[in-house]
C-alpha cells in the first residue's frame, strides 16, 4: 500500500549510515530453530501436475544450505466438489499431483497432509480467481552509479513495467512474478592448472565437457576438439528478488499503468546475447495476499533504519491435532503470461564482453542450466 | 549571652511570686498617648519600685486612658508580646527590661552568608517595632518576580535565616509567609537566578514583591542548586525543574543545546537510541508525553528524524516536567507534562545573542517595546549542515544529492496593561526538509499562535485565559517520474482555556476548564505530474473535541503535612461527518467481512467517551530535612501516535479515539522518600512506582498504517503495566557538583484478543520496544576557575528488545526468515560518555558584550552503540545479524555564542 514509503525509508537509512552511523556483522546468541515444517503448494488453472514441497525450517545459524525435505508424508488434494487426489513423492519433501484435479476458475481447493505418525496439517480452502488481463510488458533504461574504492561504478539497469486490468469487485489482489533468462558463455577448454613443483609454464587442462582434449605433449600442451562443447554455452535464469503484489496506491479502476516488477542489470553476461523477461500475472486470495505482501515488507524493509518488525509469517496451513508448528501457503491462482525480450540494440551503448570464465557455464553462473527456454528462439 | 539571660530566668523564676509585687498594681488613669516611660516613673514613685531599661527601647510606647485600672504585668505582657523586647522581675518591686538577642544573632548570621554568597541585598522594614496595636503574627505576602521580564517565578524557594524551614511560591508565583514580628533574613533562590537576600524588619502584615536577576556569570560565582530546586520543600512528587543554564554547559551532540535529551537523563526516562526524538516515561511510550509551548501542545520536537530537537533554548525561560502525581490542570496523555515556558522580552534594554555551531546559527533578540511597558523577543535557528551530508564519500552517488533543511523560530511579545494584568501573545514554528538523492523529499513542520490574558482580581484571585491553534503536518514527495506523488497528513488543534487560581488562608484551590477541537487529515495523496500513474487518494477528514473541567486544592494540614487532591473530568466526542464500518461479529476485523456501514452527519457525534480522573499528591515532612510523598494520578489520553517503528519517525499518524479506538487509561501510582542534608548540600531520593494503561495500541504483524481508511483492521487494544524504582543521588556545592542516577523498571504489554489473528505472543506478556530494565545515568560539573568548566555526562541502558529471526526457509527460490515472538531478543547494552570544556567570557560587568565557547566530545570513547540489530541475506543465503550504530564514532564539536547588549 506505500510503496514511497519503504523506498524513502531505505534511503534515509543510507543517509544515516553515511552521517555518522556504521553497520557491521556482530555474533548474536540465536536459540536453535524449533521443529519447525514449512508446506509450500500452488495450483492453478493451467494444466496439471501441481506441486507441493514440504521441509523442515533451518537453524538460522546453520551452514547449511542443502535442502531439508520430509519424504513419507500422506499429501491429499480436495476441490469443492469433493474430488480427491493423492500426491505422489517425486523427491525427498517433494510431492506430485496425479492429474486427477484441474484447476478451474470458481472451484475452491485444499490440501491435508498426515504424517506415519497421525499428525494431520489442513489449509483453509483457497478459490480460484480469474486473473484479468496482462497488458503490455514494457521496460526503460536507468542509468546508475555507484561509488566505489577505485570510483564510480557502472550499476544501469532496466526496470521492467508490466500495464493490466483486473476487476476490482471479484479480484482485488494480484501478484506479479517476474523471471529473466540470458544466454551466457564459458571457455572451459582453456581451462589451465599449474603444476606446483614446475609452476612454469602452466599446464593447458580443458574440462572434458569442452570436447577439447590435449594431444601434445608440448611445454603447455595443445589443444584438439573432439566433440561438441556440452558446458559452454547456458542459460541463466533470474528471479525476483522479493514478490511483488499490487499497491492500491497505483491502480484506478483496476487499470495497472507501469507497475514495476523487476530489474534487469546490464552487464556483459545479460547482454552477451538477449534478455527474456516473463511475467506471470497471478490472481490471489487474501490470504495469499497477505502472506506475500509480508514476504516482499520482509525482503525490502529488512535494513531500514525504522524497520518495523516483519513478524510471523502465518499462511493458511493449520496443524489439527498436534502443537507441531508449521508455516506455509497452499493457494489457487489463475495465471496468465507474457514474455519480451530486451537486445544489445536497447543497451544505449556498447556492451561489455563477457568475461572469459574457463569453468562450465553452469558452475560461473547462478541458476544456469544448458537447455535454452521454450521461448528463446521464438 | 542567651546561656546567662536563661540562668536569669531560673533565678527569678524561684523568687519572684510574691503577692503584693510591683506587678499587680494598676495602671493610673493618665492623659491620652502618655508616654510609658512617664507612666513607669509615676509607680516607681509611688510603690517605690525601680525600673530598669533603655531610654531609645521604651522611648515609642504609649499609654491611653482607657489602660487605667489595668494591672501592670497584664499591660506590659500585652504590650510586648509581639516585640523582641521582655520584662523579668528580679525582685517584688524591681523589674528589668531585657532585649532578645536572638532575632539579631540569627539575622547576623544569615546576612554574613548572604554576603559571602554574594547575593543582592536589601533592607525592607514593615511597621513599627514601637507600635500599639502590634499582632502575636504577622504575614507576608507578595509575588516574586523576574526583574529583567516581569515573569512571575513559579517555584521559587524562599528559605528563612539560614536555616531548613523553607516555603516556595505557587505557579503564580506567589508567595505567603507567617512569621513572628522581628527581624528575619528571607533567602530567595531559583535556578539560574541570583540568590536575593532581605533584611526583613516586620511588626504588621506586609505586601511585597521580590525582583530576582538571571544569573550572569560576570558576576561572582554563585551556587546553582541541582536540577530539582529544592526537593523536600517541594510539594509535589514526580517534578522536575530544569535549568537551561546548566543544559547549556552540558556536553552535547554536534554542540547543540538539546532539552530532550537533557530529559532523557532524568531518572524514569530512556530513549531507544540517538535517532529516537522521542522519550519513554516510566513505560510510557513515546506519544503519551504531553509538550506544550506555552500550553499548547507540540506534535514533533524533532529535528532531523530526531537528531536535534526543535527548541531553540535561547527562547525558553523555564521548564517543567512531570512524571508522576500530575496536577489536574493537565490532561490528554498519558504518562508525562513537558511544560515549556517561552522566554519574555527585556523590559528595559535591547540585548542580542548570537551563537555559531558546527550545524546551526542560531540568533535571539530581546528588549523593550514601551520601555517596563511592552517587550518582544525573537529567536531563529537555522542549520547549514548541507556540506556535511555532501562532504561524506559514500557508496551511493546519488546520496551527494541530498540535502537537509530545518529551521526554527519563535516570536513572544509581552504587555505590562496594569499593575495586575499582562498580556503575552506567542508565535512558535519548526520546519524540516530533508531531501534524499534528488527524488524523495521529507517535510514537516509546526505552527502555533497563543494569546494569554492574566489578571489579578482582588488580592488572592488569579485568572488565566489562554486561546491558540497549534498545527502539525508533514509531506512526503516522490519525484520519480513514474510515481511522482505527495502524501500529506496534516492535524490542527483550536484551544480555548480557562485557569484559575484562589487563595484561602491554608487553601490554594485551582480549577478551570479547557476545550480543544483537532481537525485530522489522516491521508492524502495525489499524482505530481501528468505522467505520474500515482492514484489519487484522500482519507476523509476526522473531527474530535476535547473537553475537561478540573478543580483541586492544595492544603496546608498541618506544617508536616500539605496535601493536594484534584478531580478531572474530561470529556472526548468523535464527530461526524464520518463512516463506521461494521464488522461480522465473531470474526477478526478485515475488510473482507465488512458487513454495513454507518453514516454521520456533520457534528454528529459518533461516539463519545467520559472520563472520570482522580490527582492526589501528598507530601509529609519527616523532619526539616526529610520528607515522604505519595502520588497518584489517572489520565486519558485521546490521541494514538500509529507507528510500527521503535522510535518517533515524521511519518508517524496521529490517530485520535472513535468507534473502534478507546481512550488509553493510565493509573499511577509514586512513592517517595527524600532526603537533603544541611544546607541541602546533597539531596538524595528513592521513588517507587506502579502503572497500568488499558486500551494502548499495538499492530498486527505486517501492518499497512499509511493510507489506510481500516486502521481498525491492523490495530489491536489491550493492556500495559510497568514498575520500577528510581534512585537519585546529587552533590550541588563546592567546585564539583552533579548527580546520579539509577533506575531498574520493566514494562510489558498483553494483547489477547478473542481470536489469534487479534492476539500478540498468543496473548502472553511481551516486552515493549522501550523495556530497558537498568538505566543509569552521572553528570557532573568541575569548576576549574569562575570562567573555565569541565562538564561531562556517563549514561548506560540495557539494550531495548527485537524480533529475530529464528529459522529460515526457501519460498520460490529467494530465503525467508521466520520471526521470533515480539521482542522476545535484545539488541547489546548501550553505554557512552560524552565531556566538554567550557570557557566563559570576560566576567568585567560593563562590557558591551561576552563571548563563551564549548568545546564537547560526544561518545568520547568512540562506542558503536547498536541502534537496532538486523538481518540480512547475503548472496541469498541464511540471514545473518547486523547491527547498525548511529553514531559510530567519537564525534568533537565546538560552538561559539556572543552576547550583546
Amino acid at each position: 500500500m506505500m510503496e514511497v514509503k519503504t523506498g524513502a525509508y531505505v534511503r534515509f537509512f543510507l543517509l544515516a549510515i553515511i552521517l555518522l552511523a556504521c553497520i557491521e556483522p556482530i555474533e548474536f546468541d540465536i536459540p536453535a530453530a524449533p521443529n519447525q515444517i514449512v508446506i509450500q503448494g500452488h495450483i492453478t488453472d493451467q494444466a496439471p501436475p501441481y506441486y507441493v514441497e514440504i521441509s523442515q525450517a533451518k537453524s538460522i545459524n546453520s551452514e547449511d544450505t542443502t535442502s531439508s525435505g520430509i519424504s513419507g508424508l500422506t499429501v491429499t488434494l480436495y476441490d469443492d466438489l469433493g474430488q480427491e487426489d493423492l500426491l505422489a513423492e517425486i523427491s525427498p519433501g517433494v510431492y506430485e499431483t496425479s492429474g486427477g484435479i484441474r484447476g478451474d476458475v470458481g472451484r475452491a481447493y485444499h490440501i491435508v497432509v498426515e504424517s506415519s505418525t497421525g499428525e494431520r496439517f489442513e489449509s483453509i480452502p483457497d478459490t480460484l480467481i480469474p486473473a484479468g488481463k496482462l497488458e503490455r510488458i514494457h521496460f526503460a533504461y536507468d542509468r546508475r552509479r555507484i561509488d566505489a574504492e577505485t570510483g564510480e561504478l557502472n550499476a544501469d539497469v532496466f526496470n521492467v513495467y508490466v500495464d493490466a486490468k483486473t476487476d476490482p469487485s471479484i479480484n482485488p489482489y494480484v501478484r506479479w512474478r517476474f523471471s529473466g533468462t540470458y544466454k551466457v558463455l564459458t571457455f572451459p577448454e582453456s581451462r589451465i592448472t599449474v603444476d606446483p613443483s614446475y609452476p612454469e609454464p602452466p599446464l593447458r587442462d580443458p574440462l572434458p565437457c569442452s570436447g577439447y582434449i590435449v594431444v601434445e605433449f608440448i611445454p603447455g600442451g595443445k589443444l584438439e576438439q573432439i566433440a561438441d562443447c556440452t558446458c559452454c554455452e547456458c542459460w541463466a535464469e533470474q528471479y525476483e528478488l522479493a514478490p511483488q503484489v499490487n499497491d492500491d496506491q497505483f491502480v484506478a479502476n483496476g487499470q495497472f499503468k507501469k507497475v514495476k516488477v523487476g530489474e534487469v542489470p546490464i552487464t556483459g553476461a545479460t547482454f552477451y546475447d538477449k534478455y527474456l523477461v516473463q511475467v506471470e500475472q497471478l490472481s490471489m486470495s487474501r490470504y495469499a495476499y497477505d502472506y506475500f505482501r509480508l514476504l516482499k515488507s520482509q525482503k525490502n524493509n529488512s535494513s531500514s533504519l525504522f524497520q518495523p518488525p516483519t513478524g510471523e509469517l502465518k499462511g493458511n496451513i493449520i496443524g489439527q491435532n498436534t502443537d507441531q508448528r508449521v508455516t506455509g501457503l497452499f493457494w489457487a491462482s489463475s495465471t496468465v503470461s507474457d514474455f519480451i525480450f530486451i537486445t544489445q540494440e536497447d543497451v544505449p551503448y556498447p556492451v561489455t564482453p563477457i568475461n572469459a570464465a574457463t569453468e562450465a557455464c553452469y558452475d560461473v553462473y547462478p541458476n544456469a542450466t544448458t537447455e535454452p527456454p521454450k521461448e528463446w528462439y521464438d | 549571652m542567651s546561656r546567662s539571660l536563661a540562668v536569669l530566668y531560673l533565678f527569678l523564676g524561684t523568687v519572684s511570686l510574691s503577692a503584693q509585687s510591683i506587678i499587680n498594681k494598676t495602671i493610673p488613669k493618665v492623659a491620652e498617648n502618655t508616654p510609658l516611660v512617664e507612666v513607669l516613673d509615676s509607680l516607681s514613685n509611688e510603690h517605690n519600685a525601680r525600673f530598669f531599661y533603655l531610654k531609645e527601647w521604651l522611648a515609642t510606647y504609649k499609654v491611653a486612658p482607657n489602660d487605667a485600672g489595668v494591672e501592670l504585668g497584664t499591660f506590659l505582657a500585652n504590650l510586648l508580646s509581639n516585640t523582641d523586647l521582655y520584662f523579668l522581675q528580679m525582685s517584688e518591686n524591681t523589674l528589668v527590661f531585657v532585649k532578645d538577642p536572638n532575632q539579631q544573632l540569627e539575622r547576623i548570621k544569615a546576612l554574613r552568608k548572604a554576603q559571602k554568597e554574594g547575593s543582592n541585598l536589601q533592607e525592607i522594614i514593615f511597621g513599627d517595632p514601637y507600635a500599639t496595636g502590634n499582632q502575636n503574627q504577622v504575614t507576608l505576602s507578595g509575588k516574586v518576580l523576574d526583574d529583567k521580564t516581569g515573569d512571575v517565578m513559579p517555584f521559587a524557594v524562599i528559605q528563612i535565616n539560614d536555616s531548613d524551614k523553607a516555603i516556595t511560591t505557587d505557579d503564580e508565583g506567589h508567595f505567603e509567609l507567617t512569621l513572628d514580628p522581628g527581624v528575619v533574613v528571607l533567602n530567595v533562590s531559583f535556578v539560574d537566578f541570583e540568590k536575593s537576600t532581605i533584611d526583613l524588619s516586620i511588626y504588621q502584615d506586609g505586601e511585597m514583591d521580590i525582583y530576582m536577576t538571571k544569573r550572569s556569570l560576570m558576576l561572582d560565582e554563585i551556587v546553582v542548586r541541582g536540577d530539582a530546586t529544592n526537593e523536600v520543600a517541594n510539594t509535589r512528587i514526580g517534578k522536575q525543574v530544569l535549568s537551561v543554564e546548566k543544559m547549556k554547559n552540558a556536553p552535547a551532540f554536534f554542540g547543540e543545546v538539546d532539552l530532550v535529551k537533557q530529559i532523557q537523563l532524568l531518572p524514569g526516562v530512556s530513549t531507544v537510541g540517538e535517532a529516537a526524538s522521542g522519550f519513554n516515561v516510566r513505560g510510557g511510550s513515546v506519544d503519551q508525553n504531553l509538550i506544550l509551548y506555552d500550553g499548547l501542545p507540540i506534535y514533533n520536537s524533532a529535528h532531523v528524524f530526531g537528531f536535534l530537537n526543535a527548541f531553540n533554548s535561547e527562547a525558553i525561560r523555564n521548564v517543567s516536567f512531570y512524571n508522576g502525581g500530575i496536577p489536574a490542570q493537565y490532561g490528554g496523555r498519558a504518562s508525562s507534562v513537558l511544560d515549556i515556558q517561552a522566554k519574555e522580552g527585556n523590559l528595559e534594554k535591547w540585548t542580542a545573542t548570537a551563537g555559531i555551531g558546527l550545524i546551526t546559527g542560531n540568533l535571539a533578540v530581546e528588549g523593550p517595546i514601551i520601555k517596563n511597558k511592552s517587550s518582544i523577543s525573537a529567536t531563529l535557528r537555522s542549520t547549514y549542515s548541507d556540506w556535511l551530508v555532501r562532504s561524506f564519500r559514500t557508496n551511493y552517488a546519488d546520496l551527494r544529492n541530498s540535502s537537509v533543511d530545518f529551521y526554527d523560530g519563535t516570536i513572544k511579545y509581552s504587555h505590562v496593561i496594569d499593575e495586575d494584568t499582562r498580556l503575552s501573545v506567542t508565535g512558535y514554528t519548526s520546519n524540516d526538509a530533508f531531501n534524499l538523492g534528488g527524488d524523495t523529499t521529507f517535510l514537516w513542520s509546526n505552527y502555533l499562535g497563543s494569546v494569554n490574558l492574566s489578571h489579578l482580581i482582588g488580592e488572592n484571585f488569579d485568572v488565566s485565559l489562554t486561546s491558540g491553534f497549534s498545527s502539525y503536518n508533514y509531506k512526503v514527495m516522490n519525484e520519480d517520474p513514474v510515481t511522482a506523488s505527495t502524501l500529506g497528513y496534516q492535524l490542527d488543534n483550536g484551544i480555548i482555556k480557562a485557569d484559575f487560581t484562589y487563595r484561602l488562608s491554608d487553601h490554594l484551590l485551582s480549577f478551570g476548564t479547557q476545550m480543544l477541537y483537532y481537525g485530522f487529515s489522516p491521508g492524502k495523496l495525489y499524482p505530481n505530474s501528468d505522467v505520474s500513474n500515482a492514484n489519487s487518494i484522500n482519507i476523509p477528514k476526522q473531527n474530535s473535541l476535547e473537553y475537561a473541567l478540573y478543580f483541586s486544592d492544595q492544603y496546608q494540614f498541618s506544617p508536616k503535612l500539605s496535601v493536594e487532591a484534584g478531580l478531572r473530568l474530561p470529556v472526548f466526542l468523535s464527530l461526524g461527518p464520518q463512516q463506521v464500518y461494521g464488522y461480522q461479529a465473531g470474526q477478526p476485523r478485515d475488510i473482507n467481512v465488512i458487513t454495513d456501514t454507518l453514516s454521520f452527519s456533520s457534528l454528529q457525534t459518533a461516539k463519545a467517551y467520559i472520563g472520570l480522573e482522580p490527582r492526589l499528591s501528598i507530601k509529609w515532612m519527616l523532619s526539616d530535612l526529610a520528607s515522604f510523598k505519595l502520588g497518584y494520578n489517572r489520565m486519558h489520553q485521546y490521541l494514538h501516535l500509529i507507528s510500527n517503528t521503535a522510535a518517533v519517525n515524521p511519518v508517524d499518524i496521529w490517530q485520535p479515539s472513535d468507534f473502534f479506538f478507546e481512550p488509553q487509561r493510565a493509573d499511577q501510582i509514586s512513592i517517595g522518600y527524600f532526603k537533603d542534608t544541611k544546607a541541602k548540600a546533597y539531596n538524595m531520593s528513592l521513588e517507587v512506582y506502579y502503572k497500568y494503561i488499558e486500551n494502548i495500541l499495538d499492530f498486527k504483524d505486517g501492518a499497512q498504517l499509511i493510507l489506510n481508511p481500516n486502521l481498525e483492521t491492523e490495530l489491536l487494544q489491550g493492556s500495559a503495566y510497568s514498575y520500577g524504582v528510581e534512585t537519585a543521588f546529587s552533590k550541588n556545592n563546592g567546585k564539583l557538583t552533579g548527580s546520579l542516577n539509577y533506575t531498574y523498571s520493566r514494562v510489558f504489554r498483553v494483547i489477547d484478543g478473542p481470536s489469534d489473528a487479534e492476539r500478540i505472543n498468543d496473548g502472553n506478556p511481551y516486552p515493549a520496544n522501550f523495556d530497558q530494565p537498568h538505566v543509569l545515568n552521572l553528570n557532573w560539573k568541575l569548576e576549574l576557575s569562575r570562567r573555565h568548566y569541565f562538564t561531562g555526562i556517563f549514561t548506560y541502558q540495557t539494550g531495548r528488545p527485537v524480533t529475530i529471526p529464528l529459522s529460515a526457509f526457501n519460498v520460490e527460490n529467494t530465503t525467508v526468515a521466520f520471526f521470533s515472538s515480539r521482542n522476545q531478543f535484545r539488541i547489546p547494552d548501550y553505554h557512552r560518555l560524552d565531556l566538554a570544556f567550557v570557557i566563559d567570557g570576560n566576567h568585567k560587568k560593563n562590557k558591551f558584550g561576552e563571548g563563551s565557547w564549548t568545546f564537547s566530545v560526544y561518545n568520547v570513547y568512540s562506542r558503536r552503540n547498536p541502534f537496532t540489530v538486523f538481518f540480512q541475506s547475503q548472496d541469498g543465503g541464511l540471514p545473518r545479524p547486523f547491527q547498525l550504530s548511529i553514531i559510530g564514532t567519537i564525534l568533537p564539536s565546538v560552538s561559539y555564542n556572543i552576547r550583546l547588549r
